[in-house]
């Protein structure tokens, strides 16, 4: 199966070790990954709060471009599906927008290319008991397998979950697509009530403040559910949750200690591949303590 | 503030504020699901159905120098719970871009938005260290969050040289585009 790979930006800097679990993983599952050549911001730089027009044409100079690759899209971003699929929408929806843009971007592009998250694909296009097939494979003859009994709390935050439109979720209040795949692998997820709630993200840098009050909202309910870790989808909230972690813990004089994973690697340690290959030494809150049951 | 008759809806404002008329902003109900899920309630001086209200009176000055506008998170909670679909944050979108300064104590935020779109603009995707630099030396903030910078380059989440994209003169092509179509 070959998907068009649209990486975005984060995934080539503070979120590389997104990025080469996503590969180890669509490796592994025999996922082929072109990336979109000379592909561009979706646009999410705050691009959408002040101009909708250059918000819509900075997705669809990069569609336009998968188009011609004649596969659907695949995103790993949070933030980069929510743009691309925002754009797609709106000149889907603009006979206006979809002539204006043309005029921005140099072609005209109709919004039909299929922008999908790679959470979809593993779930629709390889499949659950796919999975769990793949990661037994790893582990013939031992008695546990996988993540067996790994207490993981899937957070999904903002951008996969809202608007409803652009949802790549069947229960926006209460998704389960991250845990049926990571319980694909023996992992146990936990039920807990912040899996939707914002992280903050977008003011880490400007508001600091009512960003750790958040984070640490978060992180207090992930472990009074009784999870190990968690996992995420998103860049923004991958480095928000891990990185404000500190400053969480500094300002109560007291661990929390949550490993925050991308489900990528999660995903890719159950399915055997070397840590190494999944970037596990760049997350800062240290995981060893949460794997080092299952080496 | 004066006295504002609550009787009559202001179309005009509402008119300006969404000229498609697509954001539903005189449907609201006034039933609150919005507010009790706002990510910044705690911060914020106006609440998301108390903005949509102001909306409807009429109270441009008021919206525009409301503290909301720019502590918005985008999480796009009030919406998304809306019986209405009355899309708040959009309406903010819309409001931010009319705003002609943001209160002095939020000026970092747009200060911020804006040194992402130029990082944009000039390499075609985001170039962190840049921006950050940039950002710092607009706001004069030199030493929060030093120690996360080294956390980050030890870990090797950031890159000291700018992404190198084929696609780097586009995205000012765009923006210029745009504007010269008077936009």
């Amino acid at each position: 199966m070959k998907y068009a790979f649209f990486p975005g930006c984060s995934l080539e800097s503070t979120a590389n070790d997104f990025m080469v679990s996503t590969l180890a993983v669509a490796r592994a599952l025999g996922i082929e990954l072109e990336e979109i050549p000379g592909w561009t911001c979706c646009g999410s730089t705050a691009a959408h709060a002040t101009d909708a027009l250059l918000a819509a044409s900075m997705a669809a100079r990069n569609l336009a471009l998968a188009q011609d690759m004649g596969c659907d899209v695949i995103v790993c971003c949070a933030a980069c599906y929510g743009r691309l699929a925002a754009g797609n929408l709106a000149i889907a929806e603009s006979a206006k927008m979809r002539e204006d843009v043309a005029a921005a971007i140099g072609r005209d592009y109709d919004g039909s290319v299929k922008v999908r998250h790679f959470l979809q694909i593993l779930k629709d296009d390889i499949g659950l008991s796919e999975i769990t097939t793949a990661v037994e494979g790893e582990t013939p003859g031992h008695t546990s397998k996988g993540l067996d009994g790994l207490k993981v709390a899937c957070y999904y935050g903002c951008l996969l979950t809202r608007p409803k439109e652009l949802s790549i979720l069947d229960d926006p209040e209460n998704p389960q697509l991250m845990e049926e795949i990571l319980a694909a692998t023996g992992a146990e997820p936990v039920e807990w009530p912040y899996k939707t709630e914002c992280c903050g993200a977008s003011f880490s840098i400007t508001r600091t403040d009512t960003v750790k009050t958040l984070v640490g909202e978060i992180l207090d309910m992930a472990k009074q559910s009784g999870a190990d870790c968690i996992a995420v989808a998103c860049p923004l909230c991958q480095t928000n949750l891990d990185l404000r972690q500190q400053d969480v813990e500094e300002s109560r004089g007291q661990k929390v200690d949550l490993p925050v994973f991308y489900f990528t690697q999660l995903l890719g340690r159950a399915l055997g591949i070397p840590e190494n290959d999944l970037g596990i030494s760049k997350l800062i809150t240290d995981p060893k303590r949460v794997l080092a049951r299952y080496r | 503030m004066s006295k504002t008759k609550i009787e009559c809806i202001n179309s005009d404002l509402i008119r300006e504020l969404d000229p498609e008329g697509r954001l539903n902003i005189g449907l609201c109900l006034q039933c609150g699901r919005c507010s009790s899920g706002c990510t910044m309630r705690r911060e914020t001086d106006v609440l998301p159905h108390q903005l949509n209200r102001m909306a409807t009176l009429g109270m441009k000055n008021e919206m525009l120098h409301s503290r909301h506008i720019w502590l918005c998170a985008s999480c796009q909670t009030c919406v998304s719970r809306c019986p209405m679909r009355v899309d708040t944050p959009a309406m903010i979108d819309r409001l931010r871009t009319m705003a002609t300064e943001a209160p002095e104590e939020l000026s970092r935020i747009r200060t911020f938005h804006e040194s992402l779109l130029s990082s944009v603009s000039r390499f075609g995707r985001v170039y962190e260290f840049g921006l950050m630099g940039i950002y710092k030396i607009k706001t004069r903030d030199f030493f929060s969050d030093h120690r996360k910078f080294l956390t980050m380059l030890r870990k090797g989440k950031m890159r000291l040289l700018p992404p190198r994209s084929s696609g780097r003169g586009a995205i000012s092509s765009i923006m210029s585009k745009i504007r010269r179509a008077g936009r």
